[in-house]
């Protein structure tokens, strides 16, 4: 090859070479030899250590090479920084140099500048390794918070299980304070004075309220504790809705709502557990009555759905109504939404979080649509029961 | 005076920090930014180690290495005659440590003489971020036979001890 031609493909392609003699002094510089220069003018009668700092140290290496021992020593990406502060990456092989006759007469060392490459490889390499860390850091996070999470459900667990044993100790006096009143307001004991009936009544009252709240606790406790256990069997929803509306005709009656009750014929049977299906219902229609003002319209009906294989119950009123605000936390544990505490009407928020979830036990669902000042209507529905064949 | 020169490898996991090791021995410097090195990087020090009458004056060419999950050929060839080598944990990931016996099996397989081999548990600045106890670093250490440095490449904490300490076991043995 015209050693033009071989002199411009090593420079394009950024190759220099370097023999020296045996004891490693350059005889012969070729190609890009710029690469050997680094701050030297002149490379030939130059040690190879001098030119290839990277070298110093490897000496025994390349005594190998002398020793025909080695036949090939290879470095692949060699940073080297340039004067201007920037890195360059070089491939380096160190070969014996044979004369004529075969014997090694010093070394042939071959540089190869691949900045362009190692760049690039470099710039994969920092990507792959930031994500690994990132990876490592969010390992180590969700461990953390997983750590956190087993805390945090120990300590529901603990708060579950005191509201359990205290509500089941207040639950024994309050049936003995219940039965007391009961056999006083019969005047077992002896008669009773109008205001001494009146006062009892009151505290009679307030009684009820306190067992509905302790039975409310206790259901909540069960169902997170998934406790509840529910004696599924064919149920006529229709009926069933219209026992539970029988039971709240004097609380209607003291505000004078309009109770209408809507189920079209031959309807089949919902597969329910009667007591539950009855809560939901007496929930909803306890809330309905609750936030209704006097005289107002409460319409409960039952039909099938759209959804195949399910009857719905729905509760329509024309009360207050729920703030858009307080929609999305309705069903949440304890929460009470504004026009509760501004209708002063009881309650712990427990009612809706209860009935979700025994709606859902019985694989259904509940939903609501509701306006503010023009009403709410509540929606629950519960599986058809498998017919016979 | 004599004069050595002796080729030491960095080893261990990407981004335990090798690169600010060196940096902080050869220059004093330290860059908080995370720069992945891709083959190698050769750096030399050389510093004055008394031994018996003598003063040797030892080059170190500090061969910092790219994290490496496999061993071939090209890997071969960089740790092809170390005299000693810098195995490097950090102690904010535990894996870094489990890793290290892995580097020096493949510097033994390749340098048998590179016996000369110091532990840098690096970034003891991180303290609030610790997930290696001293007494995990001093069993591996133990297991390997190699005295350890708790290093902070950042503050430069026992930087300067661990590459000294290497030094003298290496004008010791030559």
């Amino acid at each position: 090859m015209d050693p033009t031609v071989a002199q411009l493909i090593l420079q394009d392609r950024k190759i220099a070479y370097a023999i020296t003699d045996r004891n490693l002094n350059v005889v012969e510089v070729s190609g890009a030899a710029d690469i050997f220069r680094n701050n030297h003018k002149t490379c030939l009668g130059r040690s190879l250590l001098d030119l290839v700092p990277e070298l110093v140290g490897s000496e025994p290496v390349l005594a190998d090479i002398l020793a025909g021992e080695l036949p090939r020593f290879e470095l692949a990406w060699v940073n080297r920084a340039t004067a201007a502060g920037q890195t360059i990456y070089l491939t380096m092989a160190t070969l014996p140099h044979h004369d004529r006759t075969g014997q090694i007469t010093g070394i042939l060392h071959l540089v190869q500048e691949v900045t362009e490459m190692g760049t690039i490889d470099q710039q994969l390499t920092q990507s792959r390794n930031e994500l690994r860390l990132l990876q490592g850091r969010l390992a180590h996070q969700n461990l953390e918070l997983a750590a956190a999470n087993a805390e945090l459900r120990r300590l529901d667990e603990m708060k579950s299980q005191f509201i359990s044993v205290a509500t089941h100790e207040l639950r024994g006096p309050l049936t003995a304070i219940r039965g007391y009143l009961e056999m006083l307001l019969d005047e077992e004991f002896g008669p009773l004075t109008d205001d001494q009936h009146q006062s009892l009544e009151v505290v009679q009252k307030s009684a009820g309220h306190l067992r509905t709240l302790t039975n409310k606790l206790l259901d909540v406790t069960r169902i997170e504790a998934e406790r509840v256990e529910l004696v599924l069997q064919p149920m006529d929803l229709p009926a069933l809705v219209e026992a539970v509306a029988a039971e709240f005709g004097p609380q209607l009656e003291a505000k004078a709502q309009h109770l209408t009750l809507r189920a079209p014929p031959g309807l089949p049977p919902a597969l329910c557990d009667e007591t539950r299906a009855a809560q939901v219902v007496r929930n909803l229609l306890s809330n309905a009555s609750k936030y209704t003002p006097q005289g107002g319209l409460i319409t409960v009906s039952v039909a099938p759905t759209e959804e195949k294989g399910f009857l719905q119950i729905s509760v329509a009123d024309n009360g207050v109504g729920i703030p858009a605000e307080d929609q999305p936390k309705l069903f949440d544990r304890f929460f009470r939404a504004k026009s509760a505490v501004l209708t002063r009407a009881s309650g712990a928020g427990l009612g809706l979080y209860i009935t979700r979830s025994l709606v859902e036990l019985h694989g259904g669902r509940i939903w609501f649509e509701s306006e503010p000042g023009k009403g709410s209507t509540f929606y629950v529905t519960f599986p058809i029961a498998d017919r016979p064949a | 005076m004599t004069v050595i020169s002796k080729k030491v490898c960095l080893l261990g996991d990407f981004a335990v920090g090798k690169t600010s090791l060196v940096r902080r021995f050869v220059y004093n410097l330290f860059n908080d930014k995370y720069i992945s090195t891709i083959g190698v990087k050769v750096s030399r020090k050389t510093v004055a180690v008394p031994r018996d009458d003598d003063v040797v004056e030892l080059t170190m060419m500090l061969w910092d290495l790219s994290a490496s999950e496999e061993f071939n050929q090209v890997r071969a060839s960089y740790l092809r005659g170390a005299a000693g080598a810098v195995l490097v944990c950090d102690l904010t990931r535990p894996e870094t440590l489990d890793s290290l016996q892995a580097y020096t099996d493949d510097l033994l397989r390749v340098s048998p003489d590179a016996q000369l081999i110091i532990l840098a548990a690096n970034k003891r600045d991180l303290a609030d971020q610790q997930q290696l106890t001293p007494a995990q670093i001093e069993a591996v250490a133990a297991g390997l036979r190699v005295p350890y440095y708790l290093t902070s490449a950042k503050t430069g904490d026992e930087v300067e001890s661990l590459f000294r300490h290497l030094g003298r076991l290496l004008v010791a043995s030559s």
